[in-house]
């Protein structure tokens, strides 16, 4: 089936592809969903905490707040202001206001930024200071008798921190998402793998089948989704197994219902010839006579190619043994008349040899390989049929020493309805591609040579294997 | 020569049976198995052919029907199947050759004669084939009515090829026939035997063929 392969073009994507695309689709839009929603979940705690932080600073600047009736005052040292504002990383600002509006420390231009706030509440906002974004904590503290007394205590810082924890979180939400979205893909790649491997394995099977295997595929390795896939599959090969039945059974009919008349013919030819008869009819029963005996060969030779089809399907035909030696001596008196008569010798060099096969096709076989010898080695040839065993197995060869083969010939004599050149009498030019069909079906490898002393034409059938007789004696070597 | 066609395919019937009367036989034709064993007990056939394929009860239960009365009749089978199941059932049933269609006619009237041939000469004290004329229990042999000397030897070994005239007789089977000589270790003698006889019995017009690694075919020149 090489050079059946479909072109990549126009062909289903893959089940594979499909899959993934199938993942990749959803993924490419869950990742960012699930590392944004990460994100947002841990950023707040981290941001919550640095402003706790701000507020620290705003708590304790408030205890410094000093109230004398009215007034309140904000007796910072310079150490300690520097302490409050100890920061590694970010900037810090601070301004206390009091009720009036009035700094009482840190930096006036912070305290523009406060807001009128009820006693005791916090606010927190975002905004720039001397050109540098910050991050504004608000407190009112109570500052005197009356409720309505409140200053405002102002801490800012830049937001390096804040920016820090942002891009640390979002570094972890991105790699969270993809933690799981990568695994994901791989997994689903080998799932598809492990997945589709019972049906490579069935694919495979199918594929190094021979053509006459049209036995149903084992749906039991299949997984469950194919099975319909596969059991039609099956279907088919159950139709294709009754339609070539069918057709073998047509051909073996045919033959069969083709036997008695063309006996009739044969039968006639022969008598007509034998029959006191006008000169000039005889080169036209001649004819006849020919024509019908080849016409007889061909029947039978469809029948034998139709069985060989059949047991083709049906191994248990070609399991039993058979030895050639037998079958050759049986069929001595069949081809002993038509040799005499062409003024051959046939002779024969017989050691038993063993095969599993089918008898009948074997002896078909064998019948037109010396066929093809009395009819193409000529008149007065000498030809031998030998069967023995050798090392490998059964060897089975018809010798001649007629005028052989050319190579042009050689190439195409096992094709059928194909004749040598000097091809005359009553072959059908089937006869050594039957040979060859029998000759595989038996698994025995059917080759031309030169006959003995390099004269004429060999053909031999080498049977692989040593096959025991039935009697379970060792078969001698021949 | 006296025979029984039974076969229900008139064109062949009638072919097969016109062959066998220019030849001076006479033929009898049936077209079904029914009616056979009845006829052999009224005339007295030499030979039956006998069609596998038959409308009715079919040519093998034809058979058992006529062995069960006793014939000895040689039988010649015709079949249009060529399943060896049917030689093996035909040969079983009491068959002592069988044809497949399409046959040669030659073929088809050598087979019979051997056949008749061979009942006879079982039958029979001298044993004749063409000019040849062999007194078994005299161990007497003429070729056209003149008496030709052969050894003790020659005789057992003429003796069993014309009783299976027209059939391969292996070397082995000869040689075990002959006191004294083994299988294999005979081959020249055996040779030398044969080409001695067949000097003596070939002027009576037969022929005695060596078939080349099978063995000796004893045969009329002329198959008829």
């Amino acid at each position: 089936m090489s050079g059946a392969q479909p072109a990549d073009t126009g062909r289903a994507p893959s089940l594979r592809r499909v899959l993934l695309v199938w993942l990749l689709l959803p993924m490419a839009l869950l990742v960012p969903f699930t590392a944004a929603l990460i994100y947002a979940l841990a950023l707040r705690p981290a941001l919550d905490g640095l402003d706790r932080a701000l507020t620290d600073t705003a708590v304790a600047l408030a205890q410094i707040v000093e109230v004398h009736g009215d007034r309140a005052t904000l007796p910072l040292s310079a150490q300690t202001a520097r302490a409050l504002q100890a920061d590694p990383v970010d900037q810090v600002f601070f301004a206390v206001g009091d009720a009036q509006g009035q700094l009482l420390g840190g930096l006036p231009a912070l305290l523009q930024l406060g807001t009128v706030l009820p006693r005791g509440h916090w606010r927190f906002f975002e905004a720039t200071l001397a050109g540098q974004p910050v991050r504004v904590a608000v407190h009112a503290v109570g500052c005197g008798l009356a409720t309505t007394q409140v200053c405002t205590i102002l801490v800012a810082e830049t937001l390096g921190k804040r920016q820090a924890a942002q891009q640390a979180v979002l570094l972890a939400a991105v790699a969270g998402a993809l933690l799981l979205a990568l695994p994901t893909l791989a997994l689903a790649w080998l799932a598809v793998s492990r997945g589709m491997a019972p049906l490579r394995r069935a694919a495979t099977d199918v594929g190094s089948r021979a053509p006459h295997q049209l036995a149903p595929i084992d749906t039991r390795a299949i997984p469950g989704e194919v099975v319909p896939f596969v059991q039609a599959l099956n279907t088919l090969f159950g139709r294709l197994r009754d339609a070539a039945t069918a057709q073998q059974a047509f051909i073996a009919d045919a033959a069969h219902q083709l036997r008695t008349p063309l006996a009739v013919l044969r039968v006639e030819a022969e008598q007509a010839l034998a029959t006191p008869h006008p000169s000039a009819l005889r080169p036209v029963l001649m004819r006849l006579h020919a024509a019908a005996e080849r016409g007889a060969r061909l029947a039978q030779q469809l029948l034998v190619l139709a069985r060989a089809e059949s047991s083709a399907t049906d191994p248990a035909c070609l399991a039993k043994p058979v030895d050639l030696a037998q079958l050759a001596r049986d069929s001595a008196p069949h081809w002993l008349p038509p040799s005499l008569r062409a003024g051959q010798d046939l002779g024969f060099d017989l050691a038993p040899a063993w095969v599993m096969g089918d008898a009948l096709l074997l002896s078909e076989l064998l019948g037109n390989l010396i066929h093809n010898a009395i009819e193409h080695a000529g008149r007065g040839a000498r030809i031998t049929v030998r069967t023995g065993v050798l090392d490998s197995g059964a060897l089975l060869s018809v010798v001649d020493d007629g005028p052989g083969l050319t190579d042009a010939e050689h190439a195409v004599v096992w094709q059928r309805f194909r004749r040598g050149q000097a091809a005359r009498g009553t072959g059908s030019g089937l006869g050594l591609a039957i040979v060859q069909d029998i000759a595989r079906l038996h698994g025995a490898h059917a080759a031309l040579g030169s006959g003995d002393g390099g004269r004429g034409l060999r053909v031999s059938v080498t049977f692989p294997g040593l096959v025991h007789s039935p009697g379970g004696a060792p078969v001698a070597i021949g | 020569m006296h025979v029984l066609i039974v076969e229900d395919d008139l064109p062949l019937s009638e072919a097969i049976a016109t062959a066998m009367r220019e030849r001076g036989w006479r033929v009898d034709v049936s077209e079904r198995g029914e009616p056979v064993p009845g006829s052999l007990l009224k005339d007295d056939y030499d030979v039956l052919v006998l069609d596998i394929g038959l409308p009715g009860i079919d040519g093998l239960e034809t058979l058992r029907r006529v062995r069960e009365q006793g014939s000895m009749l040689p039988v010649l089978m015709l079949t249009a199947r060529d399943a060896v199941a049917d030689r093996v059932r035909g040969l079983e049933c009491g068959a002592d050759d069988y044809l497949v269609k399409p046959f040669a006619l030659s073929e088809l009237l050598a087979r019979l004669s051997a056949q008749v041939r061979r009942h006879d000469l079982r039958r029979s004290e001298v044993l004749i084939l063409s000019a040849l004329r062999f007194d078994a229990a005299a161990r007497r042999a003429q070729v056209a009515g003149q008496p030709v000397h052969l050894s003790a030897r020659e005789c057992i070994v003429l003796q069993y090829l014309m009783l299976k005239t027209g059939c391969i007789v292996a070397r082995d089977q000869l040689a075990a026939l002959v006191p004294g000589w083994n299988a294999g270790r005979s081959d020249n003698a055996l040779e030398l035997l044969i080409s001695r006889l067949r000097a003596k019995i070939e002027p009576a017009g037969v022929r005695l063929r060596t078939i080349r690694g099978l063995g000796y075919l004893l045969e009329p020149d002329s198959p008829a």
